[in-house]
């Protein structure tokens, strides 16, 4: 069976981004903003539902990089400077840890919650995914002054993000973590340490214990095959590796190209992979922050269209 | 041609005018005609060079008020493109990422005309002209037509070439390369330093390459391989941390970032001389120029203008320290000399 899926974020859009901006300079209230966030979430769930996608995010709308604003809420981490997003022309202000982490009071469960509130009123037969940054991810991308290695550093990390995947009220809770798959672009960073493989297939496996995980990686091949999760593997820049077991995401449409995909070839894409899973999930192959908001709903729609077979 | 030793300069941009911001808006909803917009944009072109001028910038630049975006201001003018909308880029900000549906083709000069306002009403004898790069340009657009990324680069670059000598014809000194996405794919920078020497091919002027926010172990491999003059690279957002790429430079002028264009706080002056001083530790004052990391436009206007001030301030100071020594100048090198 084929279910058509998003991962990740959206588009933010430009109207929104304009609200956004008008809040920080202090030209508009929290409650207006709070209202916009509300009204495009609304949106972006009527427009899904229209495009057939099953299981759904909030869009990540109120996150400027899949790091920020988690990071503000973590005791141990300052915010630093900005750094590419692997080899796109995209960036995210970088966690520097300074000291032990630990999760400060943060306003991402009540997103969740008021995104699960708009769900349930525009597409209640959804299912509604939280997103947040895995820890071998966030460790990869973190400038490290105080833990001695990288592997404590994503045992930390896995600590803090275990326990806010606890007040998030989903079933499935989505980590983003392109670093399974892609190294630390060398393009944008020079690191010389490495997290163990044993270390990052343990502390996802830890998670998955705590709460359902959709597992995405992006830009090449996990290297690393957690079981008991949802794996979702980028089939444009990646394939599919050996011991992938249960259920699987694969991202069959190209998120980083406008050029549009067609159906009938994806359709033959899937084909050899129905007899080995039960259960796909066809997805973008990463983040469709990366395309123009009109391109990318047409990507969506065309996902939308893989369904039911 | 002789300049104060460590010239100072801008990277490009600057934040434009809220007025202007408007006018942008208002011609993009098609409510002004464009001879009006056009005056704006001259205005504010004047307005800011007068900034860069008041702050003590020995060479400076408009702070590409002609320019949308740096990517989308070439991709307009450039045909065989076209437009889906805008893409972001962090947080707030966004550009209208270009898809080439057709082969690229010089219809128009890129930014003659910014270049001739910009050096009628200067008083600076020399302004520096920034312009994108072709790898650059390729890899910030979606590609819909060529086979493979050589070629459009290829194309890009002949491009970018012809536009550089029409500059060179009407008298300009010193172009500047922005080339941020050139180590984006490790195994594509050859690629992008082929191009980037197809862009140059049979210029004499001085040309600086500018790479920000990326590994610079990358770019020192390829130093003496680039033909340009100058890298003008960042090091304030990087704190100043792993320089040591740089015992890679000889022979070659480095533009030294030295104010954060991320971050709203100002440099002190005092901060800013123990940059400076420590980037002597890798080249002599000669072949030193000093420069924000990158455009500033994405600051509050006031902020851009005290960063910049304080910046020359701080230049002032070594400069000074240095006039004991005996060094109070440097060299104009261009293409012809290395």
């Amino acid at each position: 069976m084929i279910v058509p899926a998003l991962i990740g974020s959206l588009p933010r859009p430009v109207g929104l981004a304009k609200k956004i901006e008008q809040y920080l300079i202090g030209r508009l209230s929290e409650e207006k903003l709070e209202e916009a966030y509300r009204a495009y979430t609304k949106k972006a769930f009527e427009n899904l539902k229209r495009a057939n996608i099953k299981i759904i995010t909030d869009g990540l709308y109120r996150w400027d990089d899949i790091f920020n604003p988690l990071i503000r809420y973590i005791d141990g981490i300052e915010v630093n400077g900005l750094f590419k997003f692997y080899e796109n022309n995209f960036f995210y202000r970088s966690p520097v840890v300074k000291g032990d982490l630990s999760l400060k009071e943060n306003p991402i469960p009540e997103w969740i919650k008021i995104a699960q509130e708009i769900r349930e009123e525009v597409y209640p037969e959804a299912t509604l995914k939280a997103v947040l940054p895995g820890p071998v991810t966030l460790a990869y991308h973190s400038i490290n002054e105080y833990y001695k290695t990288l592997d404590e550093l994503v045992e930390a990390y896995k600590g803090v993000i275990g326990e806010l995947m606890k007040e998030l009220d989903v079933q499935i809770v989505e980590l983003q973590e392109p670093a399974l798959a892609a190294e630390l672009s060398k393009a944008t960073r020079e690191v010389e340490e490495h997290v163990s493989k044993d270390v990052a297939k343990s502390a996802i496996e830890d998670l998955a214990r705590i709460k359902k995980l959709w597992v995405v990686t992006y830009f090449g091949t996990p290297q690393v095959i957690p079981k008991g999760v949802i794996l979702n593997v980028d089939l444009v820049e990646g394939e599919l590796p050996e011991g992938v077991e249960g259920e699987v995401g694969l991202g069959i449409v190209n998120a980083r190209e406008t050029k549009m995909e067609r159906a009938d070839r994806l359709r033959d894409k899937l084909r050899k992979y129905m007899n080995r899973f039960e259960k796909i999930y066809v997805t973008p192959n990463t983040l469709l922050d990366f395309l123009p908001e009109s391109v990318a709903w047409r990507k969506l729609k065309l996902l939308g269209k893989l369904g039911g077979e | 041609m002789e300049l104060p030793i460590l010239p100072t300069s801008v990277i490009g941009s600057y934040p434009k005018p809220r007025w202007l911001l408007r006018m942008y808006k208002l011609r993009d909803l098609g409510k002004i005609p464009e001879e009006d917009f056009k005056e704006a944009v001259k205005d504010a072109s004047v307005a800011v060079l007068r900034e860069h001028e008041r702050a003590g910038v020995d060479i400076p630049w408009d702070g590409e008020m002609w320019r949308s975006e740096m990517t989308e201001h070439f991709t307009s003018k450039i045909g065989g493109f076209r437009f889906y909308g805008p893409v972001r880029v962090w947080g707030n900000a966004y550009f209208n990422k270009a898809a080439a549906v057709d082969k690229l083709e010089y219809k128009e000069p890129l930014v003659l005309d910014e270049f001739l306002w910009v050096k009628e009403n200067t008083t600076r004898e020399i302004v520096k002209v920034p312009i994108t790069g072709p790898y650059t340009i390729a890899e910030w657009s979606f590609n819909e037509y060529y086979p493979d990324k050589e070629s459009f680069v290829m194309d890009l670059a002949k491009i970018i070439n012809r536009e550089l000598k029409t500059l060179e014809d009407h008298g300009a000194l010193y172009i500047q390369l922005d080339e941020p996405a050139m180590l984006n794919h490790p195994d594509e920078v050859p690629l992008a330093v082929d191009a980037i020497n197809r862009a140059v091919k049979g210029i004499k002027i001085k040309v600086g390459l500018h790479v920000c926010y990326s590994n610079y172990y990358l770019l020192a491999d390829y130093f003496d391989d680039i033909k340009v003059t100058q890298f003008a690279l960042e090091f304030a957002n990087r704190q100043f941390r792993d320089m040591d790429f740089l015992k890679k430079l000889s022979n070659k002028e480095l533009g030294f970032g030295v104010v954060d264009v991320h971050n709203p706080r100002i440099e002190s002056v005092e901060e800013i001389v123990r940059a400076i001083k420590k980037a002597f530790e890798y080249l002599e004052p000669e072949w030193l120029y000093i420069n924000p990391d990158c455009g500033l436009k994405l600051l509050d206007r006031k902020i851009a203008y005290q960063k910049l001030v304080n910046m020359v301030k701080a230049v002032k100071i070594v400069r000074k320290e240095l006039e004991k020594e005996g060094k109070t100048s440097t060299e104009f090198r261009t293409l012809k000399d290395i």
